[in-house]
């Protein structure tokens, strides 16, 4: 559709539908010959300044589906379109597809101990957002702050600029018409329907709003708070954002462990977090400078060595809960002391290259038996 | 249980009194797992491993628990039962610890994770 309206062809509008030039040549001119009765419901074929068309698309139907013809094209005109009435990035990062509230409803649950005693519940998302809004301390100012948002005036205000827009449209005239002037029609017609649409969001926006209760506003303000500061951490679960957008470090801290050597010495690692980002590469990393096995040297960031670890393709709760599960049991559970498997062997051996060494995480049996 | 005091139960008297045991069997590094209660003299003589098997094969779990069940035995194919880091050997008392609920009622608590480990070492 896009080739044609870059072409230099004239084009004819007739009852709504958009008619192309009819190329010519011997077959074509023979079957022109039978065509049906000019007027009538079926009429594919016209004549317009003695040349012939034949009918194609309606034009209705490529402005209500241009969303689906063109993505891009029109992605790009919804933002040029919208640009002039931005919304919060806050509010948008709290949107129900975020990779946010996918680990704090999804993620989080799992690693975070939510119920009191032995119950054993499945929490709702309402429910879950109460437990967070109880472990978090929201300052009072963000509270007044998250009211402000809450109390429409900024989507009044957004929705008031797109309704004084007042765009319109003349529909196309029926006869010839440039291809040039078409695009141009097209263009605007797109406008105006972006407008629209974003109108009727607002407005169902804002009627949501009214429907609110004071649980809801709760809630809001708590995903305002963590979509804000980009941070949080409970009970050794945690993430932080990676840069300004929707992706994040999601880390979970593995407390002190203790690992055996060769001689069935212990050995006393501190806590560290595991960590995994929500974009790819997706690999296990421990975040803070830190020696074990199976990291390669002793800096922050480093990737956990894995035996057949298969990285996976896509974002989802279940795979970062798998990968950073993977990464503890590697620390915790992975290293063998009698085949020595890593980079490093805890204890130095005849061929060992002396680069890390584990001898200040050593303890004896006194010590063994307090922790 | 965030609240309770916990103290190593054979180091104590209360290993002494007769108190109800909670095992929790916790699939990987999950906050919360599966809770069975054995009440006094339903638990004792037993190893740790048999109370575990017996847990896990009951039948009148939840919808909610028949999901840590599942969460559990995926983790079991190929994985362990450890408790305190290591592998579940001997009796429960061993590893249990003494805690109280918020209503001051002692029992016996006994934490185990079921763990698929993870080797590593071989850089790919």
């Amino acid at each position: 559709m896009l080739q044609l309206v870059q072409s230099d062809l004239e084009l004819v509008v007739k009852s709504g539908f958009l008619y192309l030039p009819l190329l010519y040549d011997p077959d074509i001119a023979r079957e022109i010959q039978y065509k049906p009765p000019p007027g009538g419901s079926t009429e594919r074929l016209i004549e317009v300044a003695g040349k012939h068309f034949i009918k194609s698309v309606s034009i209705q139907s490529i402005l209500t589906n241009m969303e689906e013809i063109d993505n891009d094209y029109y992605g790009q005109l919804q933002r040029e379109c919208l640009r002039k009435f931005p919304m919060s990035p806050t509010l948008e990062g709290i949107s129900t597809d975020s990779k946010l509230m996918t680990l704090l409803l999804k993620v989080m649950p799992y690693f975070v101990r939510k119920n009191k005693g032995f119950a054993r519940k499945r929490l709702h998302d309402e429910e879950l957002l109460d437990f967070l809004g109880d472990r978090i301390d929201i300052p009072q100012s963000f509270r007044e702050q998250a009211d402000k948002y809450l109390d429409s005036k900024p989507l009044l205000q957004r929705l008031n600029d797109l309704e004084r827009l007042e765009q319109k449209v003349e529909a196309l005239h029926d006869g010839l018409i440039s291809v040039e002037i078409l695009g141009r029609w097209l263009h605007k017609s797109l406008e105006v329907q972006i407008v629209d649409k974003e109108i009727a969001r607002l407005k169902k926006r804002l009627r949501d709003r009214e429907l609110l209760t004071e649980a809801q506003r709760n809630h809001f303000c708590t995903l305002m708070y963590i979509a804000e500061k980009g941070a949080l951490e409970i009970d050794g679960f945690g993430f932080y954002r990676l840069g300004s957008g929707d992706d994040y470090l999601v880390y979970k801290r593995t407390g002190e462990y203790i690992l055996k050597d060769y001689y069935a010495r212990s050995y006393l690692f501190p806590d560290c977090r595991v960590g995994v980002p929500t974009m790819r590469p997706f690999k296990p990393m421990v975040l803070e400078p830190y020696k074990h096995p199976f990291l390669q040297g002793y800096t922050s960031r480093q990737e956990i060595c894995m035996k057949e670890f298969k990285p996976p393709d896509e974002f989802t709760a279940d795979n970062i809960i798998r990968l950073l599960e993977e990464g503890i049991n590697a620390l915790l559970y992975g290293y063998d002391a009698r085949r020595r498997n890593g980079y490093h062997s805890l204890d130095p051996t005849r061929h060992y290259i002396k680069t890390i060494e584990f001898e200040d995480y050593r303890i004896n049996s006194d010590e063994l038996h307090e922790v | 249980m965030t609240d309770a005091e916990t103290k190593k139960a054979l180091e104590t008297e209360e290993s002494q009194e007769i108190l109800p045991l909670i095992l929790e069997i916790m699939p990987g590094h999950a906050a919360e797992g599966l809770i069975d209660i054995y009440e006094p003299g339903s638990y004792e003589g037993r190893t740790l491993r048999k109370l575990c098997e017996r847990t896990l094969s009951k039948k009148k779990w939840s919808i909610e628990e028949q999901l840590i069940i599942e969460d559990i035995t995926r983790q079991l194919q190929g994985g362990k039962l450890l408790c305190s880091g290591h592998e579940i050997e001997g009796t429960a008392l061993e590893y249990a610890v003494t805690e109280q609920t918020e209503a001051g009622e002692k029992y016996l608590y006994v934490p185990i994770r079921a763990i698929k480990p993870q080797e590593g070492g071989i850089w790919q």
